[in-house]
């Protein structure tokens, strides 16, 4: 999956979803990364590039952080940080989203 | 035999690809552990002979990427275009061959001659993925050789590779990494006008790389084209990456990361194939319980009590004997063989000074350091230290940390030594020195013994605990106030949680046996020559108009008896002497009549503050270097005596 958005942000804004706000086992895009420009950078050098595909393995108790597999490998990123990776929900086959 | 040949080979690769037990493999113990010049990332090198050869073998950082995002990363790439070593080997791991390929393109970007390590193919086929070697080296042009590190299988092909490509026998085209029309084009203006006016910075980097590192908007890469004299071609690079950004809608060093890892996407697909699904394994499941919301916890608290209990029973195990040999045997020995030789004041020097001065580095710092090596390999290796980072991410968050600086800082309550060096874990080098700014306060199993034996004993439990928590406060309540102020991106936990493996004991042991060498040439002659220092002003007498000199704090301020100087310089030494030394000095009088319930608290909470003990000043000076473990130090003793004479006027309030 190495599709990428070309345009402004401003469509990304719709969705609302963001890595923090996905259930466990629920596949995503990663759309936009709100991130200061070291913590984008360095998610896109973890794999986390716009047009990539997540899939939320486990989330940390208690606003803990969020576990990720992309790209083969499995990520942990603190709730702040998966706060700032907006995504776009794939459609699961039988469910709507 | 003819001339000895020499070359030089850097092993690169991601964290967690098993690149040390690489480069165990390669070297065995004939390796050195340091530090690099300036920075708080460890350097591994070692040799080896094959084929006539003496090579140099050395264990780049391990890192995702090549930007100057850590410390890591520009150690490697600088060593890589700088040094330029005869070849660089990347270890990659065939189980995660995407991510892995994205540095791969990087080295490949820096046009450094380059083998492939096609390492843990055990592992990949476990999880039902077979790469086709063959087919890899020939896109890539480079050779790529499969290995199992742990079992040492590939490993004289890797060298046989290594010695081919320094020798030229290698007859690849090259891979070029390319980028989208738009991107490419700009690529070519800047490496145009790198060429053009800054031909000797491109001697030294390949231009291209400068060219692309420009538009990542990469900071090292900016401050040394502008040194060379291209601010200007720094500004168009600026104004090349806005347009990238007006066309593509994505930040410039996004859309390039972005593009590389689609290559490395299609690569991966292109030399993968699925033979069949991933089985749940033992592995997995032993994950699942340990990151578990409710059983990760108790696990967790296992894990750091056992740790703790190896660390320090296991220590003080060590210790007993090693303590009695000094004391016991070396030091009378060698007291009675001078005692004819030489004048009394010199054998006492050499005795009290040298000798337990080694005595104290060997007896304290050692017993534990070793352990707490072997544990921490232990944990590295196993993968388990990402699980309980992930465990605790969310409350070390309050007090400015992140998961990962749990484990430093409960080591720091048994010692302070291996808490400052286990905060290497951290990953930038603005957390690290939060993380040491933190651990060194923790109340170390020396700090304990005061407070119990002296608070807890004459003014009760309840106070000695209530000294404990304050501690505790304090800590936090400084590496907050660090974060704030320490200068630097605050980046949150990004880490990678890699699957669990069997730690292998060989590679366990020879880490543990050169980094404490490491610690042994860097710590002991520091403590040998504090121990000297501090003997001979007791010997000399020097000591007590010293002890005069600091009665304006310790009575004018802190309202101690002015002989309590002796003990409180002394404790710099170990903190538990000056417990001892307080009682010598008190004698024949009992503790409690030579003072007050308000002096005795405040006699403790300055010893748990006010120094790190000098073996904790060579850690920090070994960890973050001499400027900064001196700051430590003199911040932790203005602390101590600020909060030390506030507390003599606010606790009479309180206490009888």
């Amino acid at each position: 999956m190495t599709r990428r958005r070309r345009g402004s942000g401003a469509l990304y804004k719709a969705s609302g979803a963001t890595l923090a706000s996905l259930g466990v086992g629920e596949k995503a895009i990663v759309e936009w990364i709100v991130a200061g420009p070291g913590a984008a950078r360095r998610l896109a050098d973890m794999g986390l590039t716009p047009g990539t595909e997540v899939k939320i393995v486990r989330r940390g108790p208690l606003g803990g952080p969020i576990q990720v597999e992309v790209r083969g490998t499995s990520l942990a990123l603190g709730y702040g940080l998966a706060s700032k990776v907006l995504v776009r929900r794939e459609r699961v086959r039988g469910v709507d989203s | 035999m003819t001339a000895k040949r020499r070359l030089t080979i850097a092993l690169a690769g991601n964290a967690n690809v098993g690149k040390s037990v690489i480069f165990n493999q390669l070297t065995g113990l004939d390796q050195v552990v340091g530090n690099w010049p300036g920075k708080t990332v460890e350097r591994a090198e070692g040799t080896l002979h094959y084929r006539g050869y003496t090579i140099k073998v050395l264990d780049l950082p391990g890192t995702y990427s090549l930007s100057a995002y850590s410390m890591e990363e520009v150690v490697a790439r600088e060593y890589i275009a700088v040094e330029k070593p005869d070849v660089v080997v990347d270890v990659v791991d065939a189980s995660a061959l995407e991510r892995n390929l994205y540095l791969t393109l990087q080295l490949l970007e820096l046009e450094t001659p380059l083998v492939v390590d096609l390492n843990q193919v055990d592992f990949a086929a476990k999880k039902g993925v077979q790469i086709d070697a063959e087919k890899l080296s020939k896109i890539l042009g480079v050779p790529v050789v499969p290995t199992v590190a742990i079992s040492g299988k590939g490993v004289d092909k890797l060298l046989d590779a290594v010695v081919d490509v320094a020798e030229g026998r290698v007859k690849l085209k090259r891979l070029k990494v390319r980028y989208s029309h738009k991107l490419e084009e700009k690529i070519q203006q800047l490496k145009k006008m790198l060429e053009e006016r800054l031909p000797q910075l491109c001697s030294k980097y390949p231009s291209r790389w400068i060219a692309v590192k420009l538009l990542e908007n990469d900071s090292d890469i900016q401050e040394k084209v502008r040194e060379a004299g291209g601010s200007e071609i720094v500004a168009s690079a600026g104004i090349l990456a806005a347009e990238l950004q007006e066309i593509y809608g994505e930040p410039a060093p996004i859309l390039i990361a972005s593009e590389r890892y689609g290559l490395a996407g299609s690569i991966a697909r292109e030399v993968t194939k699925f033979i069949h699904p991933p089985r749940l394994t033992l592995e997995e499941r032993l994950d699942a319980i340990t990151t578990h919301r409710l059983l990760g916890y108790p696990i967790l608290a296992a894990v750091a009590a056992s740790m703790f209990a190896a660390i320090f029973l296991g220590g003080a195990l060590l210790a007993a004997p090693l303590e009695s040999l000094f004391d016991d045997l070396l030091i009378p020995a060698v007291d009675s063989a001078l005692s004819g030789l030489l004048p009394s004041p010199i054998v006492y020097l050499i005795c009290q000074g040298v000798i337990s001065g080694v005595g104290a580095g060997v007896t304290i710092a050692l017993p534990y350091i070793i352990p707490f090596y072997i544990i921490l390999s232990l944990l590295e290796d196993s993968g388990y230290l990402p699980r309980a980072a992930f465990l605790m991410d969310n409350l070390m968050h309050k007090v400015g940390l992140h998961g990962k600086a749990f484990i430093p800082i409960i080591l720091g309550y048994g010692c302070s030594v291996p808490a400052c060096i286990g905060c290497r874990i951290m990953e930038t080098d603005r957390e690290r020195f939060l993380a040491g700014l933190v651990v060194v306060l923790m109340p170390c199993a020396a700090r304990t013994v005061v407070i119990l034996g002296l608070v807890g004993k004459y003014v009760g439990l309840h106070a000695a605990l209530a000294l404990y928590a304050f501690d505790l406060l304090l800590a936090f309540a400084i590496g907050r106030a660090a974060f704030k102020v320490l200068p630097g991106e605050p980046v949150g936990l990004i880490m990678e949680m890699p699957p669990y493996r069997r730690p292998m004991l060989r590679n366990v042991l020879v880490k543990t046996w050169s980094r404490t060498r490491d610690f042994v040439y860097m710590a002991f002659p520091l403590i040998v020559a504090g121990s000297m220092v501090l003997e001979a002003l007791r010997v000399t007498g020097l000591i007590w108009p010293l002890v005069g000199l600091m009665a304006p704090i310790t009575t004018g301020w802190l309202g101690l008896p002015a002989t309590c100087g002796f003990p409180l310089i002394f404790g710099v030494l170990r903190k538990e002497l000056t417990l001892i030394l307080l009682i010598q000095l008190a004698a024949p009088m009992k503790l409690d009549a030579f003072l007050t319930p308000v002096q005795m608290v405040v006699f403790s909470l300055v010893t748990m503050i006010y120094i790190p003990c000098i073996s904790t000043i060579a850690a920090l000076a070994h960890e973050y270097g001499w400027r900064r473990a001196i700051l430590v130090t003199l911040l932790d003793i203005a602390t101590a005596i600020l909060l030390g004479g506030v507390a003599a006027r606010l606790l009479p309030l309180i206490i009888r």
